[in-house]
């Protein structure tokens, strides 16, 4: 019995991260203007602060910046080019990456 | 020369010793972003600030005028800066500084000093023209700004009131402005910068205006291919300051040991992440043409910090 219950627990550890994920969308905009790692901070904050964003990765050598965001939220063209712009930057794509 | 002709010689070259040192500290601390020593047109993303330490000694002797002069000023200089949206930045510059003056009179060696708040420069930037591509970006952001009277410029000590150099504040509103631009690549980037200011009198006496022509060149030593996501890069940095001074003037006159221009090369190394930036760099004057017997400069060393937040 002990044995069962262990094996429940790490199944549910380890299972917990894809159930959070799940119905997060990602989305891959091509951004103009990375030139440093200092001026990748501040698309982050910015991209951050736009409803619904969980999580936003810079790679600055192919210009992309990776958001991912929550399960029922809205993202789309329009707001991420707003939030680009005002930080300072230029929307160059948008694009869907991947649906979990 | 006699020594009682020295003496005034040897105050009015002070003078202008301390006016090189000011204006040198104060425009180098209005960087925001890359350079070491002069600006940059780069902004942060709205809502963001930038605070930046730098802690500076900056030594001048080399004295013509027979009273061997020996002149060190140190201390930090704090910039706030807060990016109010992607094009306008607004700035405060508040220096710390402790200046200190020897020199040979009346046949003994005196020190002169004083340590305190200097001068806070207040300043807003905003960026006219951008262009951004994969990797990089050109900005142009014309700059202007006040240098507010806010150290104190009535010091006395046991031989009487300090000289204008050793004051820790000139005593007046001096406004100022220029144009920065910024061309950043993933390898590297390049700043020029042109500027003015126009010092006005107080309690009779005006240091002369001083124009200024920078450029810097940061290149990427580190990584030498880049990877993905952000890594940290460390930059080898060369700049160059070209800075002319006018003559001061007191009490309606113009005084012939003061002003002049020198060109500072300055070689530097930088580390950037995504928050931080640490650097360190050493002005050295490469040529130095200075009026009469003013005091010339050694070196500035520079090294400090700045947070992203």
């Amino acid at each position: 019995m002990k044995a069962i219950t262990i094996a429940l627990l790490l199944l549910g550890v380890l299972a917990a991260p894809a159930w959070a994920g799940q119905g997060s969308k990602v989305y891959e905009l091509g951004v103009d203007g990375l030139g440093c790692p200092f001026c990748a901070y501040g698309i982050e904050k910015t991209l951050g602060k736009v409803d619904g964003v969980d999580r936003v990765d810079v790679d600055m050598k192919r210009g992309v910046v990776v958001v991912t965001i929550a399960a029922g939220a809205d993202f789309d063209r329009d707001t991420a080019r707003q939030a680009v712009e005002d930080a300072g930057f230029d929307l160059r794509s948008f694009a869907p990456a991947a649906e979990e | 020369m006699r020594a009682a002709d020295a003496r005034p010689t040897a105050r009015r070259a002070g003078v202008l010793a301390a006016l090189a040192a000011t204006a040198t500290l104060a425009w180098v601390s209005v960087v925001e972003s890359a350079p070491i020593t002069s600006n940059t047109a780069i902004t942060l993303a709205p809502g963001e600030f930038v605070l930046r330490e730098q802690f500076v000694l900056d030594e001048s002797g080399d004295d013509p005028s027979g009273a061997d002069r020996d002149r060190e000023v140190k201390g930090v200089i704090s910039v706030l800066g807060y990016a109010v949206d992607r094009d306008l930045m607004l700035f405060g510059v508040l220096p710390y500084l402790e200046k200190r003056l020897e020199l040979t009179e009346d046949g003994e060696r005196r020190a002169r000093s004083a340590r305190g708040v200097a001068d806070l420069r207040l300043f807003a930037r905003y960026t006219v023209f951008r262009r951004n591509w994969l990797g990089g970006l050109f900005r142009i952001s014309p700059f202007a700004g006040v240098e507010t009277p806010t150290g104190e410029d009535d010091k006395s000590d046991a031989f009487g009131r300090l000289p204008a150099d050793i004051q820790l504040g000139s005593g007046s509103w001096d406004p100022f402005a220029g144009l920065v631009a910024t061309y950043q690549t993933l390898e590297f980037e390049i700043d020029g910068q042109i500027a003015y200011q126009a010092n006005t009198r107080a309690n009779g006496f005006a240091f002369g205006d001083v124009a200024r022509a920078d450029a810097s060149i940061q290149y990427r030593l580190w990584p030498r291919e880049l990877g993905s996501g952000v890594p940290a890069f460390v930059y080898g940095v060369l700049e160059a300051n070209l800075i002319h001074k006018g003559k001061n003037r007191s009490g309606g006159v113009t005084d012939r040991n003061s002003g002049g221009t020198t060109l500072f090369l300055v070689p530097g190394l930088q580390y950037a992440s995504k928050r931080w930036v640490f650097e360190a760099a050493v002005q050295l004057p490469a040529v130095q043409d200075l009026n009469g017997t003013a005091l010339e400069k050694d070196y500035i060393v520079r090294g400090g910090f700045r947070a992203n937040f």
